[in-house]
């Protein structure tokens, strides 16, 4: 069995049972541990009740849930809400008040990490360093779609994470990678959306064989499936992951997010090519916690995490204990 | 926008019904509850529309008292509550003023739409602003006389 990278479980990914009330927080813990995960991820505005200011008294309940269900504190996750003012983004002071209380209830709680996302910015995120050292927080930046490592502010933000003696990194989500859609969002497209079955076919396939936006947008659609077209340049790109990012940000890598939104049961993501990606990570030598991180629930409150978190913890270590 | 789709569901809650909001012998209206229809919670000021509709009647906007975290604000004053959090899985109560409340026991289409920013979504320079709608049909069951 290969412990180089564990797994671990971002209650996230439990949103649909969380958000209509079926799991409380204490069954997401529990979840957790039935299925095996050694460590989890909170994203704090989601499940701490105070939020933005989770009182003692829940920290302290929430520990002790942990360490009821054998469960390591991996990852905190926090947001930079830039656009809660109607008229105004966050100012400078803003950001570093609520990063900074931010890893003091990850430190409180037991956390080693802090996920920001990169609305932070490359000066604040840099002077974040010293209190990372301090605290003794790693603080890390999310890379999600649309972002990707040659994006400019990326490169600036690498440079910032190289210089900072391991305090500073990044989180990579799968969705960077995504090249071709789920069942869910073709689902989605045709029962929600009202996009014709046969049209979504038909784009999908042109979406695969390179045919390019412009050309597809041209073609005889409805509204609708003339925006389902548009998500899928946007979430899906070109139709190729590239797969020479992960050489970028493997180095400064403290934590993965493995995103995926559905998988069939043989096992095989066929929108993310995990085939390929995970044995890139192992073989870079990355050590540490890679987080299943299911987002099916978006698309789809019929579906059962459980079972597909199960699939996808099988996928990965059948890839991971065969490279 | 094919993410967030899912959870538009959430934001006319169905468990509570609708019910009546007695003051003294007067019935000053009835109450409805609603969730914030996402997979976390998000500040008031986010939200840039709120528009309820009761059997296809839209209820104007100063016949609403919107009801979260103790405090009680109109749809109005959103814009300026930055610090009021709605919480995931907390349930909005909302007042809508109607003399004599709605009939015992009688059944409506209650729809809620709302045009809300996700903050943290200013990727490439836009935030992602996200029109939800949702529609239940509620029974009205009993009465309060305090929210």
């Amino acid at each position: 069995m290969n412990r180089q990278i564990e797994l671990s479980l971002t209650l996230y990914a439990l949103s649909g049972e969380y958000t209509t009330g079926k799991y409380s927080l204490e069954d997401c813990l529990r979840a957790a541990h039935e299925m095996g995960y050694k460590g989890i991820e909170l994203v704090a505005c989601q499940m701490i009740p105070e939020y933005p200011y989770p009182s003692k008294k829940w920290m302290d309940e929430f520990v002790a849930m942990l360490k009821k269900y054998e469960l390591e504190p991996v990852c905190y996750s926090a947001y930079i809400d830039m656009g809660t003012h109607p008229d105004r983004d966050l100012t400078r002071e803003e950001i570093i008040e609520s990063t900074l209380m931010d890893m003091t209830y990850a430190k409180y709680m037991g956390f080693h990490l802090v996920r920001t996302q990169h609305a932070i910015s490359p000066q604040i995120f840099r002077e974040m360093r010293p209190y990372a050292e301090k605290i003794g927080i790693r603080l890390a930046i999310e890379m999600h779609a649309p972002h990707n490592p040659e994006v400019p502010v990326w490169k600036e933000f690498l440079e910032i994470m190289k210089d900072s003696d391991g305090w500073l990194g990044v989180v990579p989500d799968f969705s960077i990678f995504a090249e071709s859609p789920h069942r869910l969002h073709l689902i989605q497209a045709v029962e929600d959306f009202g996009c014709r079955p046969e049209k979504v076919d038909e784009i999908v396939a042109g979406h695969r064989a390179g045919t390019d936006e412009e050309t597809l947008l041209a073609g005889d659609y409805t509204e609708a499936e003339r925006k389902f077209i548009r998500d899928l340049f946007h979430d899906y790109g070109d139709g190729h992951a590239h797969l020479e990012w992960l050489d970028l940000v493997l180095p400064y890598t403290f934590y993965i997010h493995g995103k995926f939104w559905y998988l069939e049961e043989d096992g095989i993501d066929r929108t993310i090519p995990c085939d390929r990606i995970l044995p890139i990570i192992r073989k870079s030598g990355f050590t540490g916690y890679m987080a299943s991180e299911y987002e099916g629930h978006h698309f789809s409150d019929t579906i059962d995490a459980r079972e597909q978190l199960g699939r996808w913890v099988r996928m990965s270590n059948r890839i991971l204990d065969h490279c | 926008m094919a993410q967030f789709q899912s959870y538009n569901k959430l934001l006319v809650s169905g468990q509570e019904g609708i019910v009546n909001y007695k003051t003294g012998d007067f019935v000053l209206g009835f109450v409805i509850h609603c969730q914030y229809p996402s997979y976390r919670g998000s500040y008031l000021s986010c939200i840039q529309e709120f528009k309820v509709f009761v059997d296809g009647e839209e209820i104007p906007e100063e016949r609403m008292y919107f009801h979260l975290n103790g405090k009680q604000f109109l749809i109005g004053e959103f814009k300026d509550l930055y610090k009021e959090y709605w919480f995931t899985l907390d349930k909005a109560k909302l007042l809508v003023l109607k003399d004599g409340g709605l009939e015992e026991g009688s059944t409506h289409a209650v729809k809620m739409t709302m045009k809300h920013l996700i903050p943290y979504t200013g990727y490439n320079g836009d935030y992602l602003v996200l029109d939800s709608a949702d529609e239940k049909e509620l029974t009205v069951a009993g009465e309060v006389n305090a929210l």
